[in-house]
Order: C-alpha cells, then structure tokens, then sequence
C-alpha cells in the first residue's frame, strides 16, 4: 500500500503540518511518500507521485477559516489528474488553525470533504487542531530541553539531571496530548483503510491563557523583528 | 466605503470600477501568502511581497462593505480569491480577543458593516452550505456585523444588481 503525505504548508521549515503529519506517519506502515506542495511548480511532482497511491493525507495550515489558495489550486489540479487516470483514493487530513478553538477547522474540513465528493474519492476523515503555533513552541521546548538535559548529564549525571528533564517533559508533552492522541489515532486508521471521523481539538490550557501567551508571543517577535516600532496597531493610510 | 473583489474578466471590472471607486480583480497575477506575519510582526499592514497584493489589507480594511464575486471551489472561494483574502490578514493586528465567544485578533481598522457574498459556477448543495458557513466565519473573523451568501446563478444578474 502506498501513502502519500501533502504537507500543503508554504513554510519551508518547522511548519507546524510537517509535524502533525509525522506524527501521524509514526505509526503508518506501507510505502510512504512525503510531499510538499508550496506553489505550482511542486504539482507535477506530487501528481506523480499520487498516481499509483492508494491513500493520500494532507497536512495544511488554516488560512481565513479555509484552505489555504494555493492548495485550492493544486486540489483543482489533483481533480482533473486524478479523473483522467482514473485514480481512486482515500483521503485524510489534518489541519491546524492559529486559533485556540479545534471546531474553528470545520470550514476547511467541509471543503476537502466536498472536494472528495467532486472527484469520487473516499474521504476518511480529519483532525483539526487550534492552537498549532504553540505546537510548534512546544516541539521547540522539547528540543531545548533535550540539549539542557545532555549537558546536565555531562556536568552532573544522570541522576540530577534526569528528575528535571522528566518534569519539563511532562509540562511540554501534556499541552499536546490532544493533538498526539487524534493523529495517531489517524495513523492507525490509515494502516487499516478505515474512516476515522471529522474530530476537533486543541492545545490544552484555557483559552484565557492561550491568549495571553499569544500577545506575550507576537510582542517578542515584533520586537525582535521591529514591527513594534513602526506602528505596530495603527490604522495605516 | 465599499471594495469589491472579483476574479471575473475585464467587462466586469470596468463595470464594477464605473461605479465604485475600490475594485480588486482577483487575475492570480501575484504571490500566495507565505506565512511569514511579517504583515504583524515586521512591516505592519504591508506585505514582505512587491506586487499588487503588498498593500492589499489597507484597502479591505478600510471597507464598511466588502463584496466578494467568485467562482465556486468545493464550497470556497476561487484560488484568485482566497489569495487575496491571505495576502490581507494585515487588517487585523496580532493581538487576539474573543468574538463570537472564540478567540480571533483585534481589528486594525475596527468593526465593519457588511459582507457579501456572490458565487458562481456549478455548485453542489454541500457545497452551498459548506460556503454559507464559510461566509460566516469570515464575517466574525473580519469583524463584519451581517453577512449574506448568494449563489449567482447567472453572471447577466451582476449587471441588474446595484454594485
Ligand atoms: C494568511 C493566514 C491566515 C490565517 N488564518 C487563520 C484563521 O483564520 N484561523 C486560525 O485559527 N489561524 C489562522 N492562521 C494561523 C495559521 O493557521 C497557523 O499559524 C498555523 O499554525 C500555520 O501552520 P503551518 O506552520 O503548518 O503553516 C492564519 C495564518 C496565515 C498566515
């Protein structure tokens, strides 16, 4: 069986869908392929690729409560690809919104499902996630606290360090667990060619503090960036 | 003030333009959104990208009522569109708040009257519904009081209708 991964993010690294999507591949078997598309130039590749697949998942960032645009144009692509080689597929996918709330991936979901309708393929189901900036900080985190915990290993062994890196794992992992659990419960579903449904979910903390951290994030990195000095909030004319 | 955005062909534009001074012909000639935020985060309401869309926020979100005409793709709007709509989330600012009861960000140029819907092309029931909820969800994203979504059955209707 061969899967094919579309990582439909324009982001050339550390975008938050190739890291949904891995999660999800962590537990699919098969031949799996893994693609991006980020402009036209990437969709003869892609087709290509899709032409002997059985089951395509595509992983994309939610853009004004939809599809990104040029994902719309490489589904309109797939379409026509995919009805003039007669090629039937199971589609899956997961998305992920700046938003803290799942439900507001809902949009997009009815699209792909539409589109899926369009062109006879089997749509399988999909996870919307909110909150996916903060799935990548914590993947970030994760990896800071990797790097600290070798280099306390090394400086105070195993033993001190190992308590501390365990707590910081446990803070890091739980935000997430939500996302973990749909994704691999995806992955297992792909494995048997079994639908899995439209669920929604998120980062798990109070979207009063999500929002909190939110603005703290994008004050830092319009500082950094200087944005925060060339009238950040103005009207501009 | 009104702005029009619509990826039909040049008649229409000048139709459009004869009687509204702010009209955006969605032709596809310009970048997809990069995801970058640099709209927010390093130059404010303006775009990293030098083409047509650069500044595309600040005249979308000067707009009481915003018109959008469109071809149907499964119950969203046209890639030409849907661009245009990306490259412009510089009309709000990077800080969040709640409308609506869930979270979205604050508006660089406030609140809004109205958002209008018009799509054409062949369109199941799905997906008319999938594209009312659509139209729905931008209206509260954008930080539009109402919203109405139309399918034109018949491009000829654009010339009857007041825009
Ligand atoms: C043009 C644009 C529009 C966006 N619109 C929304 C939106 O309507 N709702 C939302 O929750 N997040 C929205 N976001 C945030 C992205 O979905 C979020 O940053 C996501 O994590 C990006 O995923 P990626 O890293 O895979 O590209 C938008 C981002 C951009 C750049």
């Amino acid at each position: 069986m061969k899967i094919v991964f579309i990582n439909g993010s324009p982001k050339k690294k550390l975008s938050v869908s190739s890291y949904l999507l891995g999660i999800v591949r962590l537990l699919v078997r098969g031949k799996v392929v893994s693609e991006q598309v980020r402009n036209a130039g990437d969709h003869e590749r892609v087709l290509k690729s899709i032409k002997d697949a059985d089951t395509v998942v595509f992983g994309m960032p939610l853009y004004v409560d939809g599809v990104p645009s040029h994902m719309l144009v490489f589904m309109k692509a797939m379409e026509k690809f995919c009805m003039d080689n007669n090629i039937s597929l199971k589609v899956y996918a997961v998305s992920n919104g700046g938003f803290i709330e799942g439900c507001q991936n809902r949009p997009l979901m009815q699209v792909l499902e539409n589109f899926c309708k369009r062109c006879n393929f089997q749509w399988c189901g999909g996870v919307g996630i909110g909150g996916g900036v903060m799935l990548n900080v914590m993947r970030i985190m994760f990896l800071v606290y990797t790097g600290l915990f070798i280099l306390n290993t090394v400086t105070s062994g195993l033993t001190a360090a190992l308590p501390i890196f365990a707590e910081q794992l446990v803070v890091v992992l739980f935000f997430s667990l939500g996302a973990f659990f749909y994704c691999l419960r995806m992955g297992i579903a792909v494995n048997k060619g079994a639908t899995c449904g439209v669920k929604f979910t998120r980062i798990l903390l109070p979207s009063f503090l999500f929002i909190l951290a939110a603005d703290i994030f994008f004050v830092i990195i319009s500082i950094f960036q200087g944005g925060i000095f060339k009238g950040w909030l103005s009207q501009k004319e | 003030m009104r702005t029009i955005i619509h990826d039909l062909d040049e008649s229409y534009d000048s139709l459009f333009k004869s009687k509204n001074e702010n009209v955006i012909r969605a032709d596809g000639k310009y970048a997809p959104c990069q995801g970058c935020f640099g709209c927010w985060t390093k130059q404010p309401a303006q775009c990293y990208m030098k083409d047509k869309l650069q500044m595309v926020c600040r005249m979308i979100g000067k707009a009481d009522e915003l018109v959008i005409i469109t071809d149907n793709y499964y119950g969203a709007y046209s890639p030409s569109v849907k661009n245009v709509l990306d490259r412009s989330i510089g009309v709000s600012t990077p800080f969040s708040t709640y409308r609506g009861k869930q979270m979205h960000h604050t508006l660089r140029y406030g609140k809004k009257k109205k958002l209008a819907v018009y799509a054409y092309g062949s369109m199941t029931e799905d997906e008319s519904k999938t594209f009312r909820y659509m139209v729905e969800r931008n209206a509260i994203n954008y930080g539009f009081q109402e919203f109405e979504f139309h399918y034109l059955e018949n491009l000829n209707r654009l010339e009857e209708m007041e825009l």
